[in-house]
């Protein structure tokens, strides 16, 4: 009696209750609720940034995907994901996905549906037109990191050798253009040298322009498993989250970096702490290196650098006691206006001291988007596929042999990049843009313009998940793309790890995979029979295989989509005779499986790294010293414009313009919602700002609102802005590293007033 | 120039291919792994054995271990199966600065299962339960009646209540893993290892204490109220000086509509009501006014219930909760009151007095809940002033006007004293809230200078107006302490 009327008063059960109850899940999860017990699991790779992390996607009852978890098995993130995996599945069911094609009305200036075969006729009529009109060269595209390897393949052969354009180019320029010139010119081939084990192997690390806490937070994470007490030098205007988990800070003055590097290298030669040997077998050029550094003594490169000759002399002395020293760096270094000769100091230094090639070493470049390594290798773009080059013939006949196509479609020219593109539009050069998976309307550099410049043309096709960005909303043609998880593919992670994405969701309405509008356009454009093989995404690995034989970046030992699955992506280079000690190493990994808090104590982990015999990818094997002097930045606090404006990462839940981010409730809620400045606490006690206040940022090009959020995290004098709103490149500077064409996000000048209607 | 789907033979194929999923690689192998993956990972992250007398389990956060990725938050919310937009832990930044340079550190926190918890004290149908031997403070989702008094009375913000469901959850330590040797979402999705459970020294009695609280952090609301558990530990140490990164961004609350309706009508009613009856008035209007008035409050209440067809529970948490007696007392008053008026002579005057007086006691009881959540708004004078001074303005309005102008403008002198801009109250009131403000001083005048003349249906409804939009301030304009937050987030 007392149990039933306890049971009537208090409710300890019933459905809301059970809604939460657990239950042992399988599939090594442990226990879930119900609500997301899977019945399958299938993996895949996340499609935010370059970290590439596994992820262990839970399938429902129809075979489609209920929910994510990071992968425990796999040798990335081993078990560990940060807010945007999570959350992976949930901008696909955003009610804002494009589901039909979408083209402008002109009588009412808005976008009205259409079906398929129209929006195609349309593309391949408009685009004919204006290239009879115009000449062939009167269309360009501009396309993303985010999509997998054969899809960027695809569109730049279908672009190049099917349609007869030649100017094209990829948002990777705002962000990894910088590494992959500095790469190919001191190493002979665009070639990241390192492996994620490298993070706990070093006992000397430095990481520049770089806020992996946040950006990165997995390889973070193998940071903190290093287990020999690194010492870890952040160098970065800002104290970030990672200055602030570092052992040191060094605090450089805006665009001081290549002061600063030449100041170390030079204190290394004056101390003697170079690695002759290394550099007389495996370098050329140290003898030029050494007389141009003369000049950079710690004292003369103190004032630039904004870092006293006494700190120089003691990170100088840091390499040189360092046992593995390792430079990280990130878009600090690689969006600027002299970028590539920034991330080439950091190169010499890891060259001129040995440190390369062996456990924990490396000049390392820590990739962005997550698939930007496919882009820079086969998106036929700025290199032929497989980092070859457009103008050397013998180039251009080995891929028209491997793809069977006649030579002369291939063109002998290299285009031109993103910002020549935007010039070409100005200058009427353009008529015709298609813009795949990205949103310059947003994220180009001072974009004003580019807003600007939308009158310009005469079509703007946007391809996209969702008809709502920017860019989509002006455009005249919107194409429905499914997104990450609809489709298959592959992408290559920051330390060249081939992985397999998979198809885990139906795609919404009549959105089509990017491959798959690629072959409608293709068929419509009558090209269908020089595209006859290129039939699936797997069958265009194949091709990529083929195009990546002999290459440094040779992936042919790789079988299929289902080896890269079951080992957990593999790194290349994977010729055939790699393929047996990599499955071999494989085994032993699962075999013996590590805990993250073991650190790195595994004998045979299967991660490799580049250049472990001094042999580089150059003509003659040897890498090479660049350099030059410093240049000032094109603009400079001065009186209208008394602050530095930086720009960067905000928050790990905010993944670029945020069209994809902006779609989850929970990665929403771990970001700020609006644009922010952050301003040292001197500056904004002298203009009587107070955080939460609203303030008027503006610069010579464009004036934004923004919330002001008073911090010691920031110097006096700099301010800084996340990038992930729209409003922050109206005020960005448009200039561009001479080498990478890279625009330089991070230095432009503004002025901060108290908000005045 | 239309083309139809006929001409591409190839559109068919694709669309039908895109609709169809890849059959999973060979993983269905897997169903067999029962045992988690993750194990050997957090098996240093869990307490090998249950917590002994006196013990009770609780969150330790390694502060130095913590980087800032958030992954504890969606973790959670994955593997919790929550709703889209709920989250069970929250992040934000402290800033400062230590030995001279600047600091930051992110802030992870969750429910914080307190040893005297405010969210159980005040529950009026005891929803929430402290488990008596882990000391994790679990909601009873069947019980709870979604007043959100809980939401009111946590000074984390740690309650969060669902519109889908009606009522409100929040963490519960995954006590259903910890039962089973398995580690809490967070502390299985962190890539630092920042979070564990450990065991911390408690003692218990009718209001719980942590024994040592000094590693609660010091920017966060105290914890000499509720007693969290939550450690927060750094080898570094932390400045002394640590700044929320949302402490000048004061967010504007919920007005809670059924409230402001329950609370400023059942106060006028029995205002009105104790004017009729004990003052001497014969105004069968007034007096048949103020009944209404009264059931119009009473009734409000159930408005703000996300789930009333549950609230027959209501009574089961008087002994500590306010809310519980309120609802209660005011609901004697509501059937005495009526009973009183319904019923004939002498016998129908004394029910009527002791409905009265039990609406006094009920808006008693009403003022309670509100004082006794420590708001700073709340806790003081202005929940006396306010609610009181509705009652006495209303017993006064029609017999003793140039009182009810008095008091009248005594109260609104009360009330503006919230508008100092340094505070919490004056920023809201003076910022987002200045349209509400201006409104419930605008109404307020308006009666006044009506008052000039005689009382009229007109002065009372602006006042009644006015004293509707002062009670939304109350609550919209409340101070509501929270872990710290980040900064750029919407006021």
């Amino acid at each position: 009696m007392t149990i039933v009327v306890e049971n009537l008063l208090r409710a300890r059960s019933g459905p809301m209750t059970s809604e939460l109850v657990l239950h042992p899940a399988q599939f090594g999860l442990g226990r879930v609720p119900a609500r997301v017990r899977p019945l399958g699991t299938v993996r895949s790779t996340c499609g935010f940034c370059a970290t590439g992390c596994g992820l262990k996607v839970h399938l429902g009852a129809d075979g489609a995907a209920i929910n994510v978890s990071p992968d425990t098995d796999y040798p990335v993130n081993l078990g560990m994901a940060c807010p945007k995996g999570w959350e992976a599945l949930t901008p696909l069911r955003a009610r804002d996905r494009a589901t039909m094609p979408l083209v402008r009305d002109p009588s009412a200036d808005r976008l009205v549906p259409t079906s398929w075969p129209t929006a195609i006729a349309t593309f391949v009529s408009r685009m004919k037109a204006i290239q009879a009109r115009h000449g062939n060269e009167a269309i360009a595209f501009l396309s993303t990191g985010q999509i997998p390897t054969e899809e960027m393949a695809f569109l730049g052969a279908l672009f190049k050798f099917g349609m007869g354009g030649l100017h094209c180019d990829s948002n990777t320029r705002q962000c990894m253009a910088t590494a992959h010139v500095a790469y190919k010119q001191s190493f002979g081939f665009d070639a990241p040298p390192y492996t994620y084990r490298d993070f706990e192997e070093s006992d000397v690390m430095f990481f520049v322009g770089a806020n992996p806490a946040i950006a990165h937070p997995i390889l973070w994470q193998r940071v903190m498993r290093n287990p020999h007490r690194p010492e870890i030098v952040v160098i970065d205007p800002r104290r970030t989250e990672t200055a602030m988990a570092a052992t040191r800070h060094v605090a450089i003055a805006p665009k001081g970096d290549l002061w600063l590097f030449y100041g170390i290298a030079h204190e290394l030669i004056a101390h003697g702490a170079v690695d002759e040997r290394f550099i007389a077998s495996h370098t050329s050029g140290y003898a030029e290196l050494e007389t141009f550094l003369a000049d950079y003594s710690p004292e003369v490169c103190a004032e630039p650098s904004g870092v006293p000759a006494s700190t120089i002399r003691e990170l100088a002395t840091l390499i040189e006691r360092g046992r593995a020293v390792s430079f990280w760096w990130t878009m600090g270094v690689n969006q600027g206006h002299e970028s590539t000769r920034v991330a080439q100091s950091l190169i010499n230094l890891a060259l001129m001291t040995g440190n390369i090639g062996r456990p924990g070493t490396g000049a390392n470049s820590i990739t962005g988007q997550c698939n930007a390594m496919g882009s820079r290798l086969f998106a036929n773009v700025t290199s032929l596929f497989g980092g070859r080059a457009f103008d050397k013939q013998a180039d251009r006949e080995e891929v028209a042999s491997i793809l069977e196509v006649p030579e002369q479609v291939i063109p002998s020219r290299a285009s031109w990049a993103y910002d020549q593109i935007i010039d070409g539009i100005e200058s009427g050069a353009i008529r015709g843009l298609w813009v795949i998976a990205t949103n310059p309307a947003h994220s180009w550099i001072n974009h004003g313009r580019f807003r600007a410049l939308r009158e310009k043309l005469e079509v703007l096709v946007v391809q996209d998940m969702y008809a709502t960005s920017e860019t989509a909303r002006t455009a005249d043609l919107v194409l429905p793309a499914a997104g990450w998880g609809e489709k298959t593919g592959t992408f290559i992670n920051s330390e060249r790890r081939i992985s397999v994405i998979s198809k885990v969701a139906r795609a919404p309405g009549e959105a089509l995979s990017d491959f798959a509008i690629f072959r409608l356009i293709a068929d419509a454009w009558g090209r269908g029979e020089l595209f006859r093989r290129w039939s699936s995404p797997e069958a265009v690995f194949g091709l990529l295989k083929e195009l990546s034989r002999g290459r440094p970046c040779d992936f042919s030992g790789v079988e299929s989509y289902e080896h890269l699955a079951r080992l957990g992506g593999i790194q290349w280079p994977c010729r055939g005779e790699d393929a047996e000690a990599i499955d071999a190493a494989h085994h032993e990994r699962l075999r013996r499986p590590s805990s993250p808090l073991e650190g790195a104590s595994r004998e045979n982990s299967g991660e490799r790294r580049l250049f472990a015999d001094g042999r580089f990818f150059t003509s003659d094997g040897r890498a090479r010293f660049h350099f030059s002097p410093p240049q000032p930045p094109p603009e400079r606090p001065d009186e209208a414009f008394p602050f530095w404006l930086n720009t960067g990462r905000g928050s790990s839940a905010q993944w670029h313009t945020g069209s994809r981010t902006n779609k989850s409730d929970v990665l929403r809620k771990l970001a700020p919602t609006q644009l922010y400045v952050e301003i040292a606490v001197e500056d904004a006690g002298r203009l009587a700002i107070e955080s939460g206040e609203r303030v008027a940022v503006s610069s010579r090009r464009g004036r934004v609102e923004a919330e002001a959020l008073v911090t010691s995290t920031v110097r006096p004098g700099q301010v800084f802005m996340p990038m992930h709103f729209d409003g922050v490149n109206t005020l960005t500077l448009p200039a561009f590293d001479p080498h990478s064409r890279q625009p330089s996000y991070k230095a432009a000048a503004v002025r901060v007033q108290k908000f005045e209607r | 120039m239309v083309a139809s789907r006929d001409t591409f033979p190839l559109l068919a194929e694709l669309l039908a291919d895109q609709q169809r999923l890849q059959t999973p690689i060979a993983r269905f192998s897997d169903l067999a792994a029962i045992t988690p993956a993750l194990a050997p990972v957090y098996r240093d992250l869990i307490p090998l054995t249950a917590p002994a007398p006196g013990e009770q389990y609780a969150f330790e956060v390694d502060l130095d271990a913590c980087s800032g990725c958030k992954a504890c938050v969606a973790g959670c919310h994955s593997l919790n199966g929550l709703d889209e937009n709920e989250t069970w832990r929250d992040v934000g930044v402290v800033l400062g600065t230590q030995a001279g340079h600047p600091f930051q550190q992110t802030i992870t926190s969750a429910c914080h299962h307190c040893a005297d918890p405010a969210c159980m004290n005040g529950c009026p149908v005891l929803a929430y339960e402290k488990d008596p031997v882990t000391g994790i403070v679990r909601h009873l989702d069947d019980q709870c009646i979604g007043c959100s008094y809980c939401v009111l009375k946590c000074p984390y913000d740690v309650p969060k209540y669902s519109e889908r469901l009606g009522i409100v959850r929040k963490c519960d330590m995954c006590h259903g893993r910890l039962a089973a040797g398995e580690a809490p979402a967070c502390v299985q999705a962190c890539p630092t290892h920042a979070i564990r459970i450990v065991k911390v020294p408690v003692e218990n009695g009718p209001h719980g204490r942590v024994t040592d609280t000094t590693h609660f952090l010091a920017a966060a609301p105290s914890p000499n109220y509720t007693q969290p558990t939550t450690r927060y530990v750094s080898r570094r140490g932390l400045p002394k000086k640590l700044v929320a990164a949302d402490t000048a961004t004061p967010r504007a609350q919920p007005a809670h509509w059924p409230l402001v309706f329950l609370l400023v009508f059942t106060q006028i009613g029995a205002g009105l009501l104790a004017a009729q009856v004990f003052g001497g008035a014969e105004s069968p209007a007034v007096l048949w006014s103020g009944a209404v008035f009264f059931a119009l409050g009473v009734g409000a209440s159930v408005a703000h219930l996300g789930q009333p067809l549950r609230a027959w529970r209501i009574f089961l948490g008087w002994r500590k909760s306010w809310l519980s007696r309120e609802a209660l007392v005011l609901g004697a008053a509501a059937g005495a009151i009526a009973g009183g008026l319904a019923l004939p002579g002498e016998g129908g005057e004394r029910l009527l007095q002791a409905g009265i007086l039990a609406a006094f006691a009920g808006i008693f009881c009403s003022a309670m809940i509100y004082v006794d959540t420590r708001r700073r708004l709340w806790a003081g004078e202005q929940t006396w002033v306010r609610m009181g001074g509705t009652v006495a303005i209303a017993a006064t309005w029609w017999t003793l006007p140039a009182l009810a102008v008095t008091l009248l403008l005594g109260k609104l002198i009360v009330e503006m004293a919230t508008l100092a801009p340094g505070s919490i109250q004056g920023k809201l009131q003076r910022g987002p809230l200045r349209r509400l403000c201006f409104g419930r001083f605008a109404f307020a005048a308006i009666a006044l200078a009506s008052m000039t003349t005689a009382p009229s249906a007109f002065t009372f409804a602006m006042f009644v107006t006015g004293e509707l939009l002062e009670r939304a301030l109350y609550f919209r304009a409340v101070d509501a302490p929270k872990m710290p937050g980040m900064g750029g987030q919407p006021k």
